[in-house]
């Protein structure tokens, strides 16, 4: 099933997987897979739990390196890049569990994701009144994700909601070219379902996003193409309509209870 | 939600609450205090107690920095001031030539020296023990302590289990047994300089960026920081407050040997962080100054109780009381002391601090304690992969 022609296939990819693989032991968590990603491009990752999917986000990220296969991200391969390279190149994502820091504010939450991707923040005794820019920048960040009555709150107080809105918050904050959700609209309400989608449709054009999402109304809205995992690998590939009218995807997916974690 | 953050910084803005305004008073009250103290105190006081508690509280605000704002356990410190004393008492001139080189420096190129040496020491070692977390990098720094600790006592050229005696002092300090007033203020000063240092740094984008690694290390990687070098540059930086004590410490002491530095005193600094409170810099002086205090009057004053206790077992009773202020406060005096402060607001008819941010902060204590939590991304892994 192809994905659909798009008038940027002349573009240099914004990542380029090939046969990437990690093993864990005997396990074989992510098998093959071949990925190419173009400048805005929305793609959404599907599959059961244990498919693999954050297995490859973290291969991507570069949290450990794959056992098999090459990455390019904006066409450098970056395979043996560690992580942070790939951040200052324009990588930002997010995780399952929205990894936050509790013992700080959620403006200095958002400054760190906007200050990590400069240089600088190595010498212990640069000013901090240098970064008003950058201040200025994580709060309009938090405003974005609603959290502008937050700014001076304590990390460690906020609900499970507003964690996952200050992920995607700090994850904008770093102005990347390439955004991946580890599924963003795990434990929300439907209230806040219908924030996320307005927040990731709302997302600068150039922006590619690679998302990982259980939520078909998030999944499927926000994308214009979708992957499906099983196993390690990717079995089917094609536009929202085209999974949802997918046999397979329905057998092992869709009429299953997969989506309750 | 947001009500309780209005609530908070208006409390703090106008200044005017009953816990803010004990707060200041406490302040003043100890800037006093501590200004005049030669003038209430006996000169033997002054030295034993005050001056003793001034540079152990900066050997323990190293412990307590490292802690609070970088996740660290550090057992290194007491080994990383004892290499600035060695290093300052092997280049400058000791009267007779009571061990150590004896190249004859003066006392303030002695100083540039041994923090020098200190401080490079911490960047080779830091860049070592970086990678590795709670307990995994308490071990290591343990293992610089005892390293150090045997270096010393085995290389007699540098030291030698004697150590090295009669080290000379800048002039102005003259002799600290006879007028012990300009050391103190030395070490005073040097404890205000110590802590201003600190509270700045934690606020530039370097102290915030280590309060990050502090709560994950690995997100900070796919945020774009270099991890392991962050935390090299903050062991460092930890290793020059604590080579500041060690500058003090020999002046204090004239000399420096092996059992200034021994397993007995490693413990001795954590202790004073930890009964202090980890939560604020300020712990580590109030915790050194319990230290002094109580090591002072047990010595003196320790009954003859039967058999299992007298004055030879002083150091059953210091055990006893810290065990005690453990046991009241898991954040040690200083959380007593808010605890003191917050009630007196109470009863003086104005809410505590609690919805403040700098009550905020004081209770976000980092949760990569390394020896007890095993939870959280940071302390789950010795090496990074
Ligand atoms: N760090 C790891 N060590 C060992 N096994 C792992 C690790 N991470 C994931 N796995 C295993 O790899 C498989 C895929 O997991 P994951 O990528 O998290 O799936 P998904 O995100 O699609 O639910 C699972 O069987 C999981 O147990
Ligand atoms: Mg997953």
């Amino acid at each position: 099933m192809a994905v659909p022609a798009r008038v940027t296939e002349a573009a240099e990819p914004v990542l380029r997987l090939r046969g990437i693989g990690r093993r864990f032991g005997g396990l074989r968590a992510v098998d093959g897979v071949d990925l190419e990603l173009y400048p805005g491009d929305r793609r959404t990752i599907l599959g059961p739990n244990g498919a693999g999917k954050t297995t490859l986000f973290n291969v991507i990220a570069g949290e450990f390196p794959p056992t098999e296969g090459t990455i390019e991200l904006f066409g450098a391969d970056v395979t043996q890049d560690p992580a942070r390279h790939r951040a200052k190149l324009g990588l930002a994502r997010t995780y399952q569990q929205s990894r936050v820091f509790d013992g700080l504010t959620v403006e200095d939450n958002i400054y760190l994701a906007a200050l990590g991707v400069r240089t600088g923040h190595t010498f212990p005794f640069r000013s901090s009144k240098r970064d008003a820019p950058l201040r200025a920048k994580a709060r309009a960040a938090a405003g974005d994700v609603g959290l502008i009555d937050r700014l001076q709150s304590m990390v460690s107080g906020l609900s499970h909601g507003e964690r996952r809105q200050l992920a995607i918050g700090m994850a904008r904050a770093m102005e990347p070219k390439l955004m991946m959700l580890d599924e963003p609209a795990a434990g929300l309400s439907r209230a806040e379902r219908v924030t996320l989608i307005e927040l990731l449709s709302a997302l600068p054009s150039d922006v590619t996003l690679l998302l990982i999402e259980h939520d078909m109304d998030v999944a499927l809205r926000v994308a214009q193409s979708v992957t499906m995992m099983h196993e390690g690998r990717i079995i089917v590939e094609g536009t929202p309509a085209e999974i949802r009218a997918n046999k397979d995807v329905h057998e092992l997916y869709l009429g299953s209870r997969y989506y309750d974690e | 939600m947001s009500a309780t953050v209005t609530r908070g910084r208006a409390g703090l803005r106008t200044g005017m609450t009953w816990p803010v305004l004990i707060g200041w008073g406490v302040l003043v009250a100890v800037a006093v205090v501590l200004l005049l103290a030669p003038q209430i105190f006996s000169a033997y006081d002054l030295s034993q107690i005050l001056t003793q508690a001034l540079w152990l509280g900066i050997a323990a605000v190293s412990v307590t920095f490292l802690y609070r704002y970088g996740g660290m356990v550090s057992l290194a410190q007491v080994a990383i001031y004892g290499i600035a004393g060695f290093a300052m008492g092997n280049v400058v001139h000791t009267i007779n030539s009571e061990g150590g080189l004896n190249l004859g420096w003066t006392p303030w190129a002695g100083v540039a020296f041994g923090i020098a040496v200190a401080v490079i020491v911490a960047l080779l070692f830091g860049a070592i023990a970086s990678r590795s977390y709670g307990i995994y990098f308490l071990m290591i720094t343990l293992a610089l302590s005892l390293l150090v600790f045997y270096f010393f006592g085995q290389v007699t050229k540098l030291s030698g289990f004697g150590g090295i005696r009669s080290i000379s002092r800048p002039g102005f300090i003259g002799d600290p047994i006879t007028d012990p007033k300009p050391l103190y203020y030395t070490a005073l000063g040097a404890s205000v300089l110590v802590y201003v240092l600190l509270r700045y740094v934690v606020r530039t984008p370097f102290g915030i960026a280590l309060q990050g690694i502090r709560d994950d290390p690995p997100r900070m990687r796919s945020l774009g920081y270099n991890v392991p070098l962050h935390r090299t540059l903050a062991f460092a930086l930890g290793a020059f407050v604590a080579s500041i004590a060690g500058i003090l410490s020999v002046w204090f002491n004239t000399q420096i040997s092996p059992g200034s530095i021994n397993l007995a005193q490693t413990i001795a600094v954590l202790i004073i962080a930890v009964i202090g409170g980890l939560s604020r810099l300020e712990g580590a002086w109030l915790g050194a100054l319990a230290y002094a205090l109580i090591d002072y009057y047990a010595r003196q004053h320790t009954p003859t109780l039967g058999l299992w206790l007298n004055p030879g077992r002083f150091a059953t009773i210091i055990g006893l009381v810290f065990l005690l202020i453990v046991l009241l406060s898991p954040d040690g005096l200083i959380g007593i002391g808010h605890r003191l402060r917050d009630l007196a607001g109470r009863r003086l008819g104005t809410p505590p601090t609690s919805d403040t941010a700098a009550a905020r902060e004081e209770q976000a204590l980092p949760e990569t304690a390394g020896v007890s939590t095993a939870s959280g991304p940071s302390s789950s892994g010795g090496q990074e992969p």
